[in-house]
């Protein structure tokens, strides 16, 4: 009986699997049937995640830098150097010292992490690694409904009779969400896709809508104004429950009719049709992107709009649903992960959260937000001196430039990394296997992970690592197990307050929240319990990019689809690896996505090379001609950045600003 | 044949167990899925438990296997390469008719062709196979459609039938009848036999009721699949729902593609390596890819075309001496998409009639 | 080991004896086994390939460019991926592991007295040079021997030091597609070559290699002259593992690369449904 129940952490589906653990190493995986979300499937991450645990490429001993090259050391020498180095720059940490944390590591890691950032180093500048979509999905939300996390269950998704993906290449990035999605459509759901790219979802949608670059706010917003206009609204529910209809409504206003179809390229009738089929449909949920860089705020929001005013929010069935791409990425948020959160997602300004915290921790924790990681690692101006980094997920590490001038650098982690390079001191943790541990799903179920195998001889797991920095730096702390760290997160995180790893045990998971009064968890946001929803303040701008003559294409960089692309865990293994860089075989220079007529103007056929010329600068890449982009539209993956990155470079500014963001271009033969 | 008191009938497993490693059928306490896997005694196997959600394929090619250990250095020029071969008697204990002919697929595909599989000629050596008659279908199976099952008729040491209080016991070898007369087992007759058929027979008439998620009337669909006359729209509308997880392939009993990467040692030296084979799958992009530049483009649905052409075609059947789908149900639920062969079978029929 | 004259499961270890530079990327390794017992019974059929085994990074498919008789062991490789990248790293005196030979190999037997033409584009005379040497050590066995090959430059021209001899025993022309000013010898695409050649297609056979472009026009044009496609051979590169036929990943239509191939004739491939 060597098969041992477990959770597959790649994304944010969070699968249960069994692992096959004979005498140490993992040789097998197999799917759960009676998991709740998986229902016996694993997605191709998932089937291979043995190929990572079996990996030669493990930190196996504490490592410190010394005349340049990194050197084993004990953990004693190791941490001491960390907690030296830590110690001198305590008198002005807040603006020093930086954490930038990992969504990858368990609930029970993170929340150690903020504690000795906040409480022992003196630091509130901690980040998750990757977190801007998720943020604004979060901050829409718990404004809006006061959940900080997906309404909907996935559980119901099955049932459920209309579904709208909303730019999400789902069955890529959380696939086994795609296949509930897919479920749910043979079971006669309808499935309405927006995007800009023909995804697999899209085509086995009911109704694609491939809106232009940059335009799928509109679409969710023309929805959203035919449903006011036809009186299609859910007007009893909201008179119940909503606060702000009228603001938003009027804000639509500014949306002429005649320039939604001119601005989206989607019809008019289409767009109707969906609006009509979510206001007549029971239940409705809606994906959309939390990943890498994931949607803007206002997009979200319009979103999140939309389904209150078509009563979709709080009702089985229903949901707002972000997506998480990477496991833990919710539990991050949850254990407050951020620099101006405390665990449950509550704010650092909350006095007497965190009062109950600083009780908790017997150490004042500043009130004062910090600041985020990559914002000081951007700017010129930080005085940015030491920076902590764990189980750093990018293969490229984004600010390397600026790291290297970062006196003090210290990574902490189980796998081999390129940050490694950056590092003072390095310091190895166990695996998610090799200890207990939790993680949070992108639905709120917060499952345990058991021990299944021995750490490499020596390496301590996360929670004992940490203890043991604390332990250096003078704080005791006295966690006899990664249970343990657990029951305190439960007595001062309302919405973890009944989870305990003895209630999860032999279960697939608890969602929160999880209290007195739901002891077993809430599987979905419910109108009972939280009377009144807030509309979302929206921007009411309707403004898309326009294409020139110079540059009549927008050029879309897709991020959050592509992550794992250039994963550093996916390097780690062999056939996902495998699988992520076919596309490469056939265009070893990188592609640009368009379709065969913009192909056939600029003179070129499939797997020619031509630039990809826009204002700041150009690129060369290989054509790649596909019906998976619209007219005028150009797609290109970010996986391939190590091959464009000068031109990414040059257009950083429009990055920044999400997933939908584009770029006017040309395509020129070369 | 012999039979044995439904209570005694672990210890056959148990003295097995003495001189084998022992796996067997089981209900996994924690998840509530039966799984067919080693045990740690005799008595964890329970003959009851439903059909393994895993198939025992994985005690003859397990799913990441070192096969050839090696060293090589630089400086001495010194090559050293030991093969690792798993030549340990297990005895498989309860194994299900459709899993029994995937064993015998895999043994005419590994053993029978112009190349013996030497890694998996050893993993076959000592093994020792007790299969058990199915006396009521699940609900997933449909074994009766591709021959599969429910009654094992060759390829066991032993096979037990469940006839109510005692099971039948049948030597299929030379090996098994030895263990049957070495237990001291009592004879069974004509009316043992006359029940087991009786109970078979009943279990064919149960199919009706109680195996509804698949039916795949294979020999309608064998012809076409080989002659490839199907429409391109069948194989795209197959195609479009394939999330190329590979599951299909790992959970069948008759899929044997596997992969192979030279990885240096975990925790060893710096000029060792291993030589390792893992389970891999056609549904896989990266299956074919050549490197060299020009590589013919493969649409999804041509690589699903290739996981059915190897089922369903006459060519390949004559690799397995049968179609290579036992009847399982395996590949429908664990899917992603909704296309497990039996479905897609259904699928090609109804493009045939229409 | 070997079995019926093939290592089959462990490789077996060889020397690179030298190394040649061939063209930007490509170099020809020669080898000889550690094991004196396998040096001597060591044989192959033209067309076969064997399973070279780079210490540490993995195995790959490799064809055998020497003649089965009177020639220097060796192959020649280029450098794409993992495992050919880091043959390139190797030295003279540094090991390697071989399986093999595998495949079918080019039917000698069955065209004995014909005219045979060998096409190659670029890289394509790897896998043909074999069958050429093997023809030319038999001249009189055959018709008329023509050799056409083109090449990108004329830096890109495989197997230079074999030029002066080829073209004195049988009909070879050269061609580039871009020529520098002290080419002196064709220009243009190979199969322009046929025409200018007077390829025969009676009685002929003709061996194509090369990449799917110029493999596409050459047998058009072939055909067109008359040629039936039964007559046109070739070999096809696939994703390869095992080199037995267990792995399935070189599976083609209904065949496997490794047992059923890697030579092919035209009419073949075009049953298969495949691309080259
Ligand atoms: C029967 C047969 C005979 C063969 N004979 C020869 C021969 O004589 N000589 C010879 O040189 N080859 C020959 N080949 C081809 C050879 O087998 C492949 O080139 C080899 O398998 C590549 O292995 P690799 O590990 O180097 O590449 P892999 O590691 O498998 O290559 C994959 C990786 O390399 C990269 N890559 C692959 N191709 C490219 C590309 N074109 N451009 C950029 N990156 C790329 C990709 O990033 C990919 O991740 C033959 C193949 C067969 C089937
Ligand atoms: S969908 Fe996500 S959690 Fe599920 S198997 Fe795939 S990577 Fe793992
Ligand atoms: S093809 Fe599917 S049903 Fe048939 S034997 Fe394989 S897994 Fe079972
Ligand atoms: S199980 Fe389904 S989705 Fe997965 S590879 Fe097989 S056919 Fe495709």
């Amino acid at each position: 009986m060597s098969y041992k129940p477990g959770v597959c952490t790649f994304c944010g589906t969070g699968c249960a699997h069994l692992l096959k653990t004979d005498n140490g190493s993992v040789d097998g995986v197999f799917p759960v049937q009676n998991h709740p979300v998986s229902r016996g499937r694993l997605c191709v991450r998932g089937w291979n995640i043995h190929e990572l645990l079996n990996t030669p490429e493990r930190i196996t001993t504490p490592l410190v830098k010394k005349d340049g090259a990194l050197v084993p050391a004990s953990y004693d020498e190791a941490i001491g150097v960390l907690v030296k180095g830590l110690a001198d720059r305590k008198a002005n940490a807040a603006e020093e010292i930086a954490v930038l944390a990992s969504p990858r590591s368990s609930n029970e890691e993170n929340y150690l992490l903020t504690r000795l950032a906040r409480s022992v180093w003196g630091t509130n500048n901690i980040t998750l690694d990757s977190d801007s979509g998720h943020r604004n999905s979060l901050d829409v939300l718990a404004a809006g409904t006061g959940m900080a996390g997906m309404t909907g269950s996935l559980e119901e998704l099955r049932s459920c009779e209309y579904v709208l993906v909303a730019g999400i290449d789902i069955t890529k990035q959380n696939p086994i969400i795609g296949s509930e999605i897919h479920y749910a459509v043979r079971s006669g759901a309808t499935l309405v896709t927006v995007d800009s790219r023909k995804t697999q979802i899209a085509r086995l949608s009911t109704s694609f809508l491939q809106a232009r670059p940059g335009s799928n706010k509109i679409v969710y917003a023309a929805m959203a104004k035919i449903l006011i206009e036809e009186n299609l609204v859910d007007f009893d529910f909201l008179k119940k429950h909503n606060d702000g209809f009228e603001g938003f409504a009027n804000s639509l206003g500014a949306l002429r009719d005649e320039d939604i179809s001119a601005k989206t390229g989607v019809s008019m009738d289409a767009i109707r049709a969906a609006a009509r089929g979510l206001a007549a449909a029971k239940s409705a949920m809606v994906f959309f992107s939390s990943g890498i860089s994931g949607l803007d705020a206002d997009t979200i929001s319009y979103i999140y709009n939309l389904f209150l005013i078509a009563g979709k929010v709080g009702r089985p069935g229903c949901g707002v649903n972000p997506i998480a791409g990477i496991n833990n990425l919710q539990g991050g948020y949850d254990m407050g992960v951020a620099p101006d959160l405390l665990s449950g997602f509550r704010p650092i300004t909350d006095a007497k959260a965190a009062s109950a915290v600083s009780a908790a921790w017997g150490a004042p924790i500043s009130a004062k937000p910090g600041r985020g990681v990559h914002e000081l690692l951007e700017s010129g101006a930080s005085k940015l001196t030491a920076l902590i980094v764990v189980d750093h997920d990018e293969g490229i590490v984004r600010h390397a430039e600026r790291i290297k001038t970062i006196p003090f650098v210290a990574y902490i982690g189980a796998y081999k990394n390129p940050f490694m390079e950056y590092a003072t001191v390095v310091l190895p943790i166990a695996t998610y296997i090799e200890d207990d541990c939790t993680f949070t799903n992108t639905e709120r179920r917060v499952q345990l992970s058991k021990k299944k195998a021995d750490a490499p001889s020596g390496v301590l797991p996360g929670w004992k690592l940490l203890s043991a920095i604390a332990e250096k730096s003078g704080s005791k702390w006295s966690y006899a197990s990664s249970a343990a760290v657990m029951d305190e997160i439960a007595k001062i995180t309302p919405t973890y307050a009944g989870i305990s790893h003895a209630k999860l045990e032999g279960t697939f998971g608890m969602q929160w929240p999880c209290d007195a009064k739901n002891p077993k968890g809430t599987a979905r946001l419910s109108i009972e319990a939280s009377k009144t929803f807030t509309f979302a303040p929206v921007s009411g701008s309707f403004e898309v990019p326009k294409p020139t003559g110079d540059f009549p294409s927008l050029l879309m960089i897709g991020k959050a689809q592509h992550f794992w692309h250039q994963n550093n865990i996916m390097r780690k293994t062999s056939i996902p690896l495998r699988e992520y860089n076919t596309t490469l075989l056939l265009y070893p220079d990188g592609y640009v996505d368009i379709t065969a007529d913009e192909a056939k103007a600029a003179g070129v056929r499939d797997g020619w090379p031509v630039n990809v010329v826009s204002a700041k600068g150009s690129m060369r890449v290989q054509a790649r001609v596909t019906d998976e982009v619209g007219p005028g539209a150009a797609y290109v993956p970010y996986f391939i950045q190590e091959m464009i990155s000068e031109f990414l470079l040059e257009n950083v500014d429009i990055l920044k600003l999400g997933e939908d963001a584009t770029i006017p271009v040309r395509i020129e033969k070369v | 044949m012999y039979l044995i008191k439904k209570s005694d009938v672990l210890r056959l497993a148990e003295e097995l167990g003495k001189t084998h490693d022992l796996y067997g059928p089981f209900m996994e306490p924690a998840t509530k899925q039966a799984m067919f896997e080693r045990v740690g005694k005799a008595a964890d196997i329970d003959l009851a438990a439903p059909i393994p959600a895993l198939p025992p394929k994985h005690a003859l090619l397990p799913h990441y296997e070192k096969i050839l250990a090696y060293s090589y250095d630089k400086k001495t020029q010194k090559v050293d390469l030991a093969p690792i071969y798993d030549d340990r008697p297990k005895a498989l204990f309860g194994v299900r008719p459709c899993d029994l002919t995937g064993i015998l697929c895999l043994d005419r595909f590994f053993l029978g062709q112009e190349f013996l599989d030497e890694v998996y000629k050893y993993h076959r050596k000592n093994l020792f196979i007790v299969s058990q008659t199915c006396v009521a279908p699940f609900k997933q199976c449909f074994c009766v459609c591709c021959d599969g099952g429910p009654a094992a008729s060759e390829g066991y040491d032993l096979n037990l039938t469940d006839l109510g209080d005692t099971y039948l016991v049948e030597a299929g070898s030379e090996k098994g009848k030895k263990l049957a007369e070495a237990m001291g087992l009592a004879a069974a007759d004509a009316k043992h036999q006359a029940e087991k058929t009786r109970r078979i027979d009943k279990c064919i008439t149960l199919f009706d009721s109680v195996a509804t998620d698949n039916k795949a009337w294979i020999s309608r669909v064998m012809n076409r699949v080989t002659t490839g006359f199907i429409d391109e729209a069948v194989w795209e509308y197959i195609g479009n729902q394939c999330f190329e997880c590979g599951a299909c392939s790992f959970v069948c009993p008759t899929c044997s593609c596997f992969n192979i990467v030279d990885l240096p040692r975990k925790n060893g030296g710096a000029h060792e390596s291993d030589r390792v084979r893992t389970w891999d799958s056609c549904s896989y992009e990266g299956y074919t890819r050549e490197a060299g530049g020009h590589n013919p483009r493969k649409p999804v649905e041509d690589r699903r075309n290739k996981r059915f052409f190897c089922k369903l075609s006459y060519s390949q059947s004559k690799k397995y001496l049968r179609p290579g789908c036992v009847g399982c149900g395996r590949c429908q639920w664990v899917c992603p998409g909704d296309i497990g062969l039996p479905n897609v079978v259904t699928y090609i029929r109804r493009e045939i009639h229409s | 080991m070997m079995e019926n004259g093939k290592i089959v499961t462990i490789p077996a270890v060889a020397t690179i004896d030298e190394i040649k530079d061939e063209i930007p990327n490509v170099r020809t390794y020669y080898l000889s086994f550690d094991d004196k017992a396998i040096d001597g019974a060591f044989t192959f059929r033209s067309g076969q390939f064997i399973m070279l085994t780079v210490f540490g990074e993995g195995e790959c498919a490799i064809s055998l460019p020497p003649s089965p008789e009177k020639d220097r062991f060796h192959i020649t490789v280029r450098s794409v991926g993992k495992v050919t990248r880091a043959l390139g790293g190797l030295s003279a005196g540094d090991k390697v592991g071989v399986r093999g030979p595998f495949g079918n190999g080019f039917p000698f037997d069955e065209i004995k007295g014909k005219n045979v033409v060998f096409v190659a584009g670029g890289i394509g005379l790897i896998p043909l040079r074999s069958s050429i040497v093997h023809v030319l050590q038999h001249r009189k066995d055959f018709g008329r021997v023509i050799l056409l090959s083109g090449s990108r430059t004329p830096s890109d021209i495989m197997y230079k030091y074999n030029m002066k001899e080829w073209q004195e025993n049988c009909e070879a022309f050269y061609t580039v597609d871009n020529p520098t000013p002290d080419w002196t010898g064709e220009t243009g695409f190979v199969h322009t070559l046929i025409e200018k050649a007077k390829v025969p297609v009676e009685n002929t056979v003709a061996f194509v290699c090369g990449p799917p472009v110029m493999f596409n026009t050459v047998n058009q044009e072939l055909m067109k002259r008359g040629l039936s496609d039964e007559f046109i051979i070739s070999t096809l590169e696939r994703h390869m593992k095992c080199g037995v036929g267990k792995c399935q990943h070189c599976a083609v239509g209904r065949t496997l690369v490794c047992t059923d191939g890697p030579v092919y004739t035209y009419r073949q491939i075009k049953i298969l449904g495949e691309q080259i």
